[in-house]
């Protein structure tokens, strides 16, 4: 499944990857305000910061070809956008959309495929992130891909009764799917249940502690200062030149 | 609707994130106590329980198929303040992982969706959920959260400059009404299939006197949410209403007089003027429910008093 290519990626073991994430998250920042507020943004633009994300590519050793691939997921959205305006007679706001909104997606994902999901989230913590919240994000992710392969299971049981099969009563369709949904409910909340048991048993007191907290060196300082300058310098550059 | 980045125009992400930073902080205080009561594995399973359920496919409409959003079902099954940390949660995750939303449009889409569409979708069960409409309080509630975070997404993009013929802005109303209604059966079907399960798993709400109260809420919502919209949707709306009617030249003398140099100076820019015009437009709302509201109540107090 593709969200596990994402888990594969992250876990690769390249000086990119060994930065702090706050840092990371810094850069990715900065390089999202630097798109948002580069006017105009044209094909100089969208070509300047798709190169200053794929030189990080490189950089993490992460497929270059895959992570286009990836961050198109965020195309059929833009696209209906960039079709209305291309129609309403504004081309030049279709392909700002499209270069906006793809080039910022380049840059999350790499900050996603670069940093496992435990850093980020130690990392958010450390920002200032509500403690509940990052918790909650935790358990998450944790129980997201356990919950979604039964719900699949139950589909493809549902399936196997034959569940397709049946085009006419609708009804009797909604009624079932909304039996599925509350069955599967049912089963997360015992999970969720077992889970606290378990959890309490081994001494929980609401915080999850790590075996070291990273802290920042003068490599991380470095990626930053070259981040920040190289962002915000491509921002004023092409702000200037337009 | 998950705003990805490169849509929103400066002034609006960065609006958007200042008033949805305190909001989620707000409800994540409040929810703290679910920190004591070992909430918080159950908060982020529900999480994970609402990615899943998008797999499951509803049959509505010719050849169609939708799914659960689960606003209103989080609302109404771990209460308002834990729907929002883990409807945040969801939006994150949702970003981060999936691209589907933009990071920098993050707390835009944390208010539409976290903030705006769960208070929407609780406030009807609050305030009916104990009475005899109860059927419809669910209803309402899953419509409401749907309707009114898409009606706010759209009217971001559209406050942003996003162009868009006014047709296309009404059209995509109508469509946000249909998937709004999904939702609200989807939600009413779920709902109602949990509490033949487990009735503990859906929230218990007191009668509440005040269903007064909360019909102006819900209402006031629905207003703002749709005429931000129409608003963003058609600038030269109320102009033009005004010329057909004919007081446009009489309000025109009486506005011009303290307007005129604000006009020349600082009007000038486009979305400062788009927005004071929907702060402007959020205010006649606002006043039009409370004059309702206070007719309401004194009909009801007569009544009783009878």
């Amino acid at each position: 499944m593709h969200y596990l290519v994402l888990e594969r990626w992250s876990r690769g073991d390249s000086s990119f990857h060994r930065l702090d994430a706050r840092v990371k998250i810094a850069a990715l920042l900065l390089y999202l305000v630097a798109i948002a507020t580069t006017h105009p943004f044209r094909w100089s633009a969208f070509a300047a910061f798709a190169l200053l994300v794929l030189s990080g590519v490189i950089a993490a050793r992460l497929p270059l070809g895959g992570m286009l691939l990836r961050a198109a997921a965020v195309l059929p959205f833009t696209a209906t956008f960039a079709a209305i305006s291309a129609l309403a007679g504004d081309t030049d706001a279709a392909f700002r959309l499209l270069a906006r909104s793809y080039a910022s997606a380049l840059g999350v994902l790499l900050l996603a495929a670069s940093t496992t999901m435990p850093a980020l989230l130690h990392a958010a913590s450390s920002l200032g992130f509500p403690r509940i919240l990052v918790l909650v994000l935790q358990f998450l992710y944790r129980y997201l891909f356990v919950v979604t392969d039964q719900a699949q299971r139950m589909r493809s049981a549902a399936l196997c009764r034959g569940s397709a099969l049946r085009r006419g009563a609708k009804r009797e369709r909604f009624r079932a799917a909304s039996g599925v949904l509350a069955v599967l409910f049912a089963r997360s909340y015992e999970k969720a249940q077992g889970i606290e048991r378990a959890m309490l048993a081994r001494g929980f007191d609401g915080r999850i502690h790590l075996l070291s907290s990273p802290r920042l060196a003068w490599r991380d300082a470095a990626f930053l200062g070259l981040a920040a300058s190289a962002t915000l310098g491509l921002r004023f550059l092409l702000t200037i030149s337009a | 609707m998950h705003i990805p980045d490169g849509f929103l125009s400066t002034p609006v992400w960065a609006c958007a994130g200042v008033a949805s930073v305190p909001g989620v902080a707000y409800f994540a205080r409040k929810s703290r106590t679910a920190l004591e009561d070992g909430q918080v594995p159950l908060m982020g399973v529900m999480g994970a329980f609402v990615f899943a359920a998008q797999m499951i496919n509803f049959p509505v409409g010719v050849g169609t198929s939708g799914h659960l959003v689960g606003g209103a079902l989080l609302a109404i099954t771990l209460g308002p303040a834990a729907a929002c940390v883990v409807m945040t949660a969801i939006l994150t995750v949702q970003a981060l992982l999936f691209q589907d939303g933009g990071v920098l449009a993050l707390g835009a889409n944390v208010f539409n969706m976290a903030i705006a569409g769960v208070v929407a979708g609780y406030l009807p069960y609050r305030y009916w959920g104990a009475t005899r409409h109860r059927r419809l309080a669910i209803f309402c509630g899953g419509f409401l959260s749907v309707f009114v975070s898409a009606c706010l997404a759209m009217s971001q993009l559209l406050l942003s400059g996003v162009p868009m013929p006014p047709a296309v802005a009404m059209l995509s109303l109508a469509l946000f009404a249909v998937s709004a209604a999904m939702e609200g059966g989807i939600t009413l079907a779920v709902a109602g299939a949990l509490e033949r399960l487990n009735p503990r798993w859906v929230q218990g709400s007191e009668k509440d006197a005040r269903a007064g109260v909360g019909f102006i809420l819900v209402t006031a919502l629905l207003l703002a949410s749709a005429g931000a919209l129409l608003a963003s949707a058609l600038p030269d709306g109320l102009e033009h209403f005004a010329e057909n009617v004919g007081i446009a030249g009489q309000a025109k003398a009486f506005l011009a007089s303290p307007f005129a140099d604000y006009e020349a100076r600082f009007l000038q820019v486009e979305w400062l003027r788009k927005a004071v015009a929907g702060i402007l437009g959020l205010g006649v709302v606002y006043a039009a429910c409370l004059g309702l509201g206070k007719i309401a109540a004194r009909r009801s107090g007569a009544a009783r008093s009878v």
